[in-house]
């Protein structure tokens, strides 16, 4: 017994990540059947059970460790597998693991009596044993290998209804777009690899992963790393402009959402991000800044305008991964990591929630026989008479959400955006902008999470009468779970302090040197206005959408706040273009289409500006998609064209002069006797004359 | 005085003449007997250069040779023709193809 | 005899086994053809097993394995001194990965064409007599026997499109056999060339032996092809530069490069499936076998001096294959483009230089083996049920079909470079030699690296669009009521091929040191032939 307990954490975590690929083969295996939801079940619990006391509480803040297998020789390299255990890895091990077992238990309930059940557990796992591989592996290789699978569940997940149009675009977009980041890992990987010969984290950056060796950071060779993990991490986390993807995931199962789409698999750029931070150089980390900046801004900006609950929600998650993203560019990326574990609980909360509600209005519809849809935030409204549990729980998430005090979302919010001042007076000047968008973001974060609240669950029902008797509180094993992650929502699970950062044990498990002094005033004037502006945001909301004292009428304000935004749209656009260039030397064709993407663009922005945020971002960014296929498309059928007739026309060409010449030369051969005799004395002839006139 | 040369440009000309039979005819018959022509043509030239040789006479001999040769080809050629007339009712040589591609 | 040869004249007598029986013995002309490509392959898994993984290869004949030497053709040829040509086989690192994958593929081949009813006799004498070839392609050392095999790959070929083809098959053939013809008629005079200048030092006269050729003493100063004191021209081309260029050419139409692929398309639209598998499994990689073996050993020199050009070609394979596939409506077709595309990736990879670049390569010539005659597998199953493989015919398949939509998920997937599966170890490898190869100073730029992974973008956008074209969303056909009924899902043959062909995918993905170890001391052994012209 004393023997079995005493597993070490190398094993232990082996055993947590190889648990769910098992749970997956089985199920695999076994194929249909209805109960396939527990073993994969028992495989999280095991692994989350494992993690926990075996890895986190044995490595955490003790020392780091790695074991390294020889995985296959190629040339005089070597190439490993291996195991990296510190702070960084073992914490997002244990979040991973925490976050994805109440989802477990939800989806019992949420997915219940679906045909393609099995499939889902078995996707699920599946999704569950690359995530949990990507956190602990030691060679960027091998976690690029699993960040790829990762992808590749999601893909599966997000088209589970894969007879749903939607559904099926919406994830073959999702991988896509998740390839152009791959392609950046790939080049990133492959400029590690020239430059240093070797892509084991520990030889690179040290046990601790942190130390900086010795290298020109500032190469171009490592620009282009830098740029390239960069890339990868922005498609997988969602920065703009490869955040088109997320909006359009959730046509998934919620619960899927839930833990994929804002808790984990997102992160993951982040995480990537912070796991090889010491390669990247000033250009490449202002480059992060910038874009998480605009991601964290347009998100917030996007998410105030749209009317499905889930969208809602995927727009703030974006918002929020912007707001890690430039977290990590301006060096904090110990406060990133934080953000990441708080908003990994809240996030995955207001999405149960979210499902919660779905989950009942659809119940409600399917047995009223109506048809509406079930996640559009006009049909909502009153709810909280009906679903009081749920409506406590998607407050607590909201308020945190927002950054309210003993909140866990005010302490990773605080540390961000207090970092980012500090960073921004240190460098001075135009530097500010990023900070001031952020509490900008803060302020419409507060905003549009309340107006969710406010239009869902306060005012007057807006339900069809039949539908609207037949809702009720979510099923117990739905609640449970989102009990679990309410309570991890609030702050003492990670400060004693309810009001100052300084004393979560996240923060303090990184010694991050700051390039940047620390303002001591910031610290208490940072959290005051965010909170009393997010107040006062709370109560314009509660105003507009639960009193009907609607200002806006006029369209006029809209429009200008759209004008606005479409001016920062197009610049934003402008400088992704040209660094995309930068980055990858793209083909030419590519890069015409895109300019050429932007003025029709502009030709048709004015048509937009009468639209809502939702409309203007669909068009704007899915028609450069859409564009860029169409490009492709005509230029391959160019391409097929010139293959059939030019290049093949020259071998016609030449085969047809082969035939012709064949032709003449058979017509001396006509079979009549007197004509071959005719021909040869005509040669005789020819040859006697040749004699002759010789 | 009649010398070699004239010999010669006679048996050419009965030679051509044989030839354009050959060649121009449409009658299995007829290229026979240009056939026939060319023989005598080249029998000619036999009998003309026979003079150089007074001992053995082989120029004569040849011919006389070549002469009974001539006569039967000319038998086993009319009895082909014969033949072939029977089989196909022509005797013209380009109706019979049988053997074209 | 030995193993080697076993491989190669088993076939052979199978071929005159299955000639002598008579016509109502026709089923068991296929047990045969099953009997005798399962003996192959135990024999090329055996010889894998008892392969020593340091022997060098490339070269040097101690580097080689299983080696038969045995003169065959004498002739003493008065002042050109003695013709000698020799009956020589042997395998290394190189060769010996795809001998395994070529007794594979042809097991694959015969399982696919199991319900052959068009005249059996032929059909399978001629698969056997193929089968001959490659084996003797992949092992023959002497450059006349390796050309005598060459040869003898395309009459089978020929018969086997042009009779038992599709609509066009007639033109197709035709196509294919004028392009591989054209390419191994100029190959010979280079043979010949090569003959003239190369001596045995043993023996003192002229030889065939590829080995001999490959080092530089054996050259006669200024003939032909001389390293030394070489001032042939022609058309002011350097001597040696022609010789590489007229041989690279030759595989290149195997391979095929862009803009000699123009066969591959029709060949394989017109072809059975068995004959697709072979063409898309074995006979590309005849293509890039060549190369390595003939044009990268014989010619180090000039190839380094064209590799920026060979990289070149490989891009545009890359992208323009991965374009054209795009565009494609026809299933058969847009694969046979993906092909095209995906061994571009061996080219590229294969001008890299780099011991990555070029093990990649090769890894990728046999993943690409098996997962192109996978997917052309996949391709014959909906063919034989509705004889129609236009994409947009077919809608929703995942609900009507949904254990061949698994299959045909995992083989699109593993083409597109999922990790996990090998073509990822292949195209990834092939990424990271090609973009080192600036530091090790090859002359391959890194944009070539960064274009090369634009293709890999590529493919995952023409196999998603078609997974999502042909097999989600409702289900909906063309041919109505009848097509659905015909549409059943896989039987159980057609999975006995394709299971433990996307196992292999997946095993090699998981653990690529069974390929690697076999190759690496070959590819670094080519890498020293070449680095001294670097």
């Amino acid at each position: 017994m004393e023997e079995l307990l005493n597993i070490s954490p190398i094993h232990a975590s082996i055993l947590v990540v190889l648990l769910p690929f098992v749970a997956f083969l089985i199920q695999a295996i076994r194929g249909k059947k209805s109960n396939s939801g527990n073993i994969s079940l028992i495989a999280i619990t095991l692994s989350t059970l494992l993690s926990g006391i075996f890895v986190f509480a044995e490595v955490w803040n003790y020392l780091p460790m790695h074991s390294t297998y020889d995985w296959f020789r190629i040339g005089e390299k070597t190439f490993t597998i291996g195991i990296l255990l510190n702070n960084l890895t073992v914490l997002m091990l244990f979040i991973v693991c925490i976050v994805a077992l109440p989802v477990h238990i939800y989806s019992r309930a949420y997915m219940k009596g679906d045909p393609g059940l099995h499939r889902y557990w078995m996707y699920l796992s599946l999704f569950c044993f690359a995530m949990l591989g990507l956190c602990i592996s030691k060679n960027i290789l091998v976690s690029y290998i699993f960040w790829e699978l990762v992808g590749f569940a999601s893909y599966l997940l997000i088209g589970f209804w894969f007879t749903k149009e939607s559904a099926v675009q919406a994830n073959k977009k999702a991988f896509l777009i998740n390839r152009i980041g791959d392609l950046g890992f790939l080049i990133g990987i492959a400029a590690v690899f020239t430059s240093f010969g070797t892509l084991d984290l520990v030889e690179l950056f040290g046990k601790e992963g942190l130390i900086y060796s010795e290298f020109d950071k500032d190469s171009g060779l490592m620009t282009l790393a830098g740029l390239g993990f960069f890339l990868g991490a922005m498609a997988k986390s969602a920065q703009f402009p490869l955040h088109i993807w997320l909006p359009d995931a959730m046509e998934g199962p919620t619960s899927v959402s839930s833990l994929i789409h804002a808790a984990t698999m997102v992160a993951a750029g982040v995480f990537l991000l912070c796991t090889i931070f010491p390669l990247f150089n000033d250009t490449v980390l202002l480059l992060i800044t910038i874009i998480g900046t605009i991601t964290a801004t347009l998100a917030a900006y996007f998410a105030a305008g749209q009317y499905d609950i889930k969208r809602v929600l995927a727009f703030s998650t974006i918002s929020q991964l912007g707001y890690m993203m430039a977290a990590v560019g301006i060096g904090a990326w110990d406060a990133a990591l934080f953000h990441l574990a708080t908003h990994a609980f809240f996030k995955c909360l207001l999405f149960l929630c979210a499902g919660a509600v779905i989950h009942e209005i659809a119940h409600a519809k399917t047995i009223a026989g109506l048809d509406f849809d079930p996640q559009d935030l006009r049909n909502m409204g009153g709810l909280r008479k009906y679903m009081p549990k749920t409506f406590v729980l998607m407050s607590i998430a909201s308020l945190a959400l927002a950054g309210f005090p003993l909140t866990s979302g005010f302490l990773s919010k605080d540390a961000i955006v207090i970092a980012t001042f500090e960073w921004a007076f240190h460098k001075g000047g135009a530097y500010f902008i990023v900070p001031i968008l952020l509490v900008l973001v803060s302020i419409i974060t507060a905003f549009y999470i309340g107006r969710l609240i406010f239009k869902a669950f306060m005012g007057e029902s807006r339900l069809p009468e039949p539908a609207e008797s037949n809702i009720h509180e979510a099923p117990k094993q739905m609640l449970y779970p989102m009990y679990f992650l309410a309570i991890c929502s609030l702050f003492f699970v990670f400060s004693i302090n309810p009001i100052s950062y300084h004393q979560a044990g996240i923060l303090s498990g990184f010694s991050v040197n700051y390039t940047f002094k620390e303002i001591h005033s910031l610290h208490l004037f940072i959290p005051l206005t965010l909170t009393a502006t997010a107040l006062i945001s709370w109560i314009i909301g509660y105003r507009w959408y639960v009193l009907n004292k609607y200002p806006l009428n006029a369209e006029s304000g809209w429009i200008k706040a759209e004008t606005n935004q479409l001016g920062i749209n197009d610049f934003i656009n402008n400088t992704i273009v040209k660094v995309t260039l930068i980055i990858s030397r793209a083909s030419v064709w590519l890069d015409k289409y895109i300019v050429e993407g932007l003025v029709n663009s502009a030709s048709k922005g004015t048509l937009y500006l009468s639209k809502i945020a939702t409309l203007l971002d669909r068009h704007l960014v899915d028609g450069f998609v859409m564009a860029i296929r169409n490009l492709t498309i005509g230029l391959s059928r160019v391409a097929a064209w010139w293959d059939k007739h030019i290049v093949d026309g020259i071998v016609n060409t030449i085969a047809g002069l082969a035939y012709y010449l064949g032709h003449l030369l058979r017509w001396v051969q006509n079979g009549r006797i007197q004509n071959y005799l005719g021909f040869a004395f005509t040669i005789v002839l020819i040859g006697i004359l040749y004699l002759i006139l010789r | 005085m009649i010398t070699l040369t004239h010999f010669l440009v006679v048996s050419a000309c009965i030679f051509s003449i044989g030839l354009y039979t050959v060649l121009a005819k449409r009658n299995a018959i007829m290229i026979l007997v240009g056939i026939e022509l060319m023989i005598n043509a080249a029998i000619l030239n036999f009998v003309a250069f026979g003079r150089y040789d007074k001992i053995n006479y082989s120029g004569q001999v040849f011919a006389l040779f070549a002469i009974v040769l001539a006569a039967a080809s000319v038998a086993v050629g009319l009895a082909i023709i014969l033949n072939v007339y029977r089989h196909y009712k022509t005797i013209n040589p380009d109706q019979i193809t049988d053997l074209r591609d | 005899m030995g193993l080697l040869s076993l491989l190669i004249f088993l076939p052979l007598a199978a071929t005159l086994l299955i000639l002598l029986l008579p016509a109502n013995l026709q089923k068991s002309y296929r047990y045969i053809a099953l009997g005798i490509t399962l003996t192959q392959f135990f024999i090329a898994g055996s010889l894998y097993l008892q392969f020593d993984q340091s022997a060098a290869g490339i070269n040097t004949v101690e580097g080689y394995q299983f080696v038969e030497q045995i003169p065959w053709i004498r002739l003493s040829l008065g002042s050109l001194g003695q013709l000698e040509i020799d009956y020589f086989l042997g395998v290394d690192g190189v060769s010996l990965p795809l001998l395994l994958l070529c007794a594979f593929v042809m097991l694959m081949a015969v399982g696919a064409s199991w319900n052959t009813s068009k005249s059996p006799k032929g059909y399978f004498a001629l698969i056997m007599l193929l089968n001959m070839a490659v084996m003797g392609i992949f092992t023959a050392l002497d450059f006349f026997l390796f050309y005598i095999f060459y040869e003898v790959m395309l009459l089978p070929l020929y018969f086997l499109i042009g009779i038992w083809g599709g609509a066009n098959r007639e033109y197709a053939a035709i196509k294919f056999f004028i392009y591989t013809l054209f390419g191994s008629v100029f190959m010979l005079l280079i043979i010949v060339g090569l003959y003239f200048s190369v001596i045995n030092p043993e023996t003192g006269a002229h030889t065939f032996n590829m080995l001999h050729m490959m080092n530089p003493d054996n050259y006669v100063d200024g003939s032909f092809f001389a390293y030394l004191n070489n001032y042939n021209e022609v058309l002011g081309i350097p001597a040696r530069m022609i010789g590489f260029i007229v041989l690279f050419i030759a595989f290149a139409i195997k391979i095929p490069i862009v803009p000699l692929h123009t066969w591959l398309p029709d060949a394989h639209v017109e072809a059975p499936t068995p004959v697709s598998i072979i063409l898309a499994g074995i006979l590309l990689k005849i293509g890039g076998y060549g190369i390595i073996r003939v044009c990268y050993s014989i010619f180090p020199d000039m190839t380094v001096d064209a590799n920026w050009w060979l990289g070149l070609i490989g891009i545009i394979s890359i992208l323009y294959g991965a374009l054209n596939a795009l565009a494609q409506t026809d299933l058969k077709r847009l694969i046979a483009y993906s092909s095209v595309s995906h061994m571009g990736f061996v080219l590229l990879g294969l001008a890299s230089m780099t011991a990555e670049g070029m093990a990649g390569a090769v890894f990728q010539m046999i993943s690409h083996g098996f997962l192109s005659a996978a997917l052309f597998f996949l391709v014959g199953v909906i063919y034989d049920r509705v004889h129609d493989r236009y994409i947009y015919n077919f809608r929703g398949l995942a609900s009507l079909m949904p254990a061949y939509t698994g299959f045909v998920a995992v083989a699109f997937f593993a083409s597109l470079g999922l990790p996990g599966f090998s073509a990822f170890i292949g195209e990834a490898f092939v990424i990271i030699g090609t973009f080192n190869a600036e530091s090790v100073g090859t002359g391959i730029p890194r944009w070539m690296a960064i274009a090369g992974s634009l293709g890999i973008l590529l493919s995952a956008v023409y196999f998603l669009w078609t997974l999502q074209r042909m097999f989600f969303g409702q289900t909906r056909v063309k041919g109505g009521e009848e097509w659905l009924t015909a549409l059943k899902d896989v039987t159980i043959r057609e999975r006995i091929v394709l299971f433990p062909t996307l196992a292999l995918a997946l095993l090699l993905g998981v653990m690529p040191s069974l390929v690697f170890d076999t190759l690496n001391s070959s590819v670094l052994n080519l890498v020293s032939l070449l680095s001294p012209y670097f």
